[in-house]
């Protein structure tokens, strides 16, 4: 039965989509008063992102005259989003949809999904730490108006809102949860034999990014917010391409996600404003999607061009905001507050 | 014999760190930031008890090689559920943790396949929808249908759930046994 004839037998349904509307009346109010520009941007691109591992919509842009040029959804509006930084426009949000190809089925992603990307400028990833709080807080209002307090239940149990939230470095939580210290962390041949050691599946092939996400999904990200939203920062330079390395300590980068009740809610930067810096990063990734056997095109010139050109100091991050909805809403996953899922469109071919 | 975690599904029974585990379910997908990975719950065979484990796809996992044969519930004796193969009477028992959440939909003499490993009982492959009478209901109150379209009922396990106004005490109701949610008038 699809979605609509659900709704139409047991109207209550529309109970978790009617909260997706609030929250993103929320979000939208929110982000006006503290002065940002909502824009929008293009959804059909000559070249998307470089991120390694996002696989594209790819399809083709047919003109009058019978030429054509390859054309592609976007998996993020980050580069548009940045040209308008570039341009002076100054802090920015937009809410749109993008699209992830290849991803499997599963209850927190879907291949077009609604995101939420705001830019805090001047700013960096701990300006965009304290938005992320109010931002949330903000939402907690809009969609509990007589609520007394910030909490949140969630599956029945029970989360806390108010500030001040969880924080812990990846170095710290390595420590903290799985024993592996930041020399062994950064080292490709130590984590992987401590991953050998902890009893996980290895062999030759195994790369320092597998081992670093298996130890992150099974013995981390666990821990993180369970009972308050934890952000999660300073990630290993490798796992932030698009982020300025820090200062103090330049094999580590300024990026943080946040987590609340099992979801990974929102990936968030200093942003990287060096255009040469920039260029190496996505070269460097286009070259891994082509090892990976991933859709290859060329490198978005104009946003290099856009970051030579003067970027300023900001703080970046992007939200799942079907994620965000479906954890206001009460519900186990985001089909639950999407009226036309994947699986409804494209049900899965049975054996 | 020898998988990828990358085909793990719900209901197969595998070896996780040489225990016996019941994939309760299996979420196989590419994240943004990484390498194909599957987030599995696992249900131990021992215990009953529940973890997650997330494998990368490619990772190599034992399917356990189990044999499923279908069989009638009898009774629950304590710790233990009684089944029955109708054909040749010979009767099992598995312990009552392996199914704890399903026990509101156990009734006499509903068929399931129970799952067998070197001839020892280890699960049961509960039916997706279960029949069960409504033991006790009250009648709706009219003219209140547009703000309260459901009501609750007691079937005859004494598992309570939300159906429509017209149900009545006597009523057969089909169950879906995953969601515990009512689904028609059998």
């Amino acid at each position: 039965m699809k979605i609509w004839q659900r709704l139409q037998q047991h109207p209550e349904r529309f109970h978790p989509f009617f909260i997706r509307e609030q929250v993103i009346s929320a979000i939208r109010a929110h982000f006006t008063s503290q002065g940002f520009h909502e824009v929008e941007t293009p959804k059909l691109l000559p070249q998307p992102s470089t991120e390694p591992f996002l696989e594209v919509f790819e399809t083709q842009l047919k003109f009058a005259d019978g030429s054509s040029s390859r054309a592609f959804l976007p998996t993020s509006p980050e580069f548009a989003l940045k040209k308008l930084l570039a341009a002076g426009l100054g802090s920015c949000f937009e809410i749109c949809k993008s699209f992830r190809n290849g991803e499997g089925r599963s209850s927190k992603h879907n291949p077009e999904f609604t995101i939420l990307e705001w830019y805090h400028t001047p700013g960096d990833y701990l300006t965009v730490m304290d938005d992320t709080k109010k931002l949330f807080q903000a939402i907690h209002h809009a969609v509990f108006p007589q609520s007394k307090d910030l909490t949140l239940k969630y599956q029945g149990k029970i989360y806390d809102l108010s500030s001040p939230w969880e924080r812990i470095s990846v170095a710290e939580a390595f420590q903290t949860y799985a024993g592996i210290d930041t020399d062994t962390l950064l080292s490709k041949t130590r984590l992987v034999s401590a991953l050998t050691k902890k009893g996980y599946h290895t062999n030759k092939k195994t790369t320092w990014e597998e081992a670093f996400n298996q130890i992150m999904f099974n013995e981390v990200e666990p821990h993180l917010g369970q009972k308050k939203p934890t952000f999660l920062y300073d990630y290993p330079t490798s796992q932030a391409a698009l982020a300025q390395k820090k200062k103090s300590d330049p094999r580590f980068a300024e990026r943080f996600e946040f987590f609340l009740a099992g979801f990974e809610l929102g990936n968030a930067f200093s942003e990287l404003a060096d255009a040469k810096e920039q260029r190496e990063r996505c070269e460097h990734d286009l070259e891994e999607r082509r090892t990976l056997g991933k859709t290859t095109y060329g490198l978005d010139e104009d946003f290099l061009t856009a970051l030579k050109s003067g970027f300023p100091p900001t703080g970046g991050s992007a939200m799942g905001v079907d994620r965000i909805a479906a954890l206001f809403a009460d519900v186990p996953n985001i089909q639950d507050v999407l009226f036309f899922p994947i699986d409804d469109l494209f049900p899965p071919k049975t054996a | 014999m020898a998988m990828k975690a990358g085909n793990l599904q719900k209901g197969m029974f595998i070896l996780f760190k040489n225990e016996p585990f019941e994939v309760t379910k299996a979420e196989f997908y590419a994240p943004g930031k990484g390498s194909a990975i599957c987030r599995a719950k696992l249900k131990s065979l021992k215990t009953g008890n529940t973890q997650e484990f997330t494998y990368k796809s490619n990772d190599p996992v034992e399917e356990l090689d189990v044999m499923a044969r279908e069989m009638q519930y009898l009774y629950t004796d304590g710790p233990s559920i009684i089944f029955m193969d109708p054909r040749t009477y010979d009767q099992v028992s598995v312990p009552v943790k392996l199914l704890e959440d399903k026990m509101g939909y156990l009734i006499p003499e509903l068929t399931m396949y129970v799952v067998f490993l070197d001839d020892k009982a280890i699960g049961v492959r509960f039916p997706q929808k279960v029949k069960l009478k409504v033991a006790n209901a009250e009648d709706s109150v009219a003219g209140n249908t547009v703000s309260a379209a459901k009501k609750p009922v007691t079937l005859e396990t004494g598992v309570e759930v939300y159906v429509p106004l017209f149900v009545k005490k006597g009523d057969t109701l089909i169950i879906d046994t995953t969601t515990g949610e009512y689904v028609s008038r059998g």
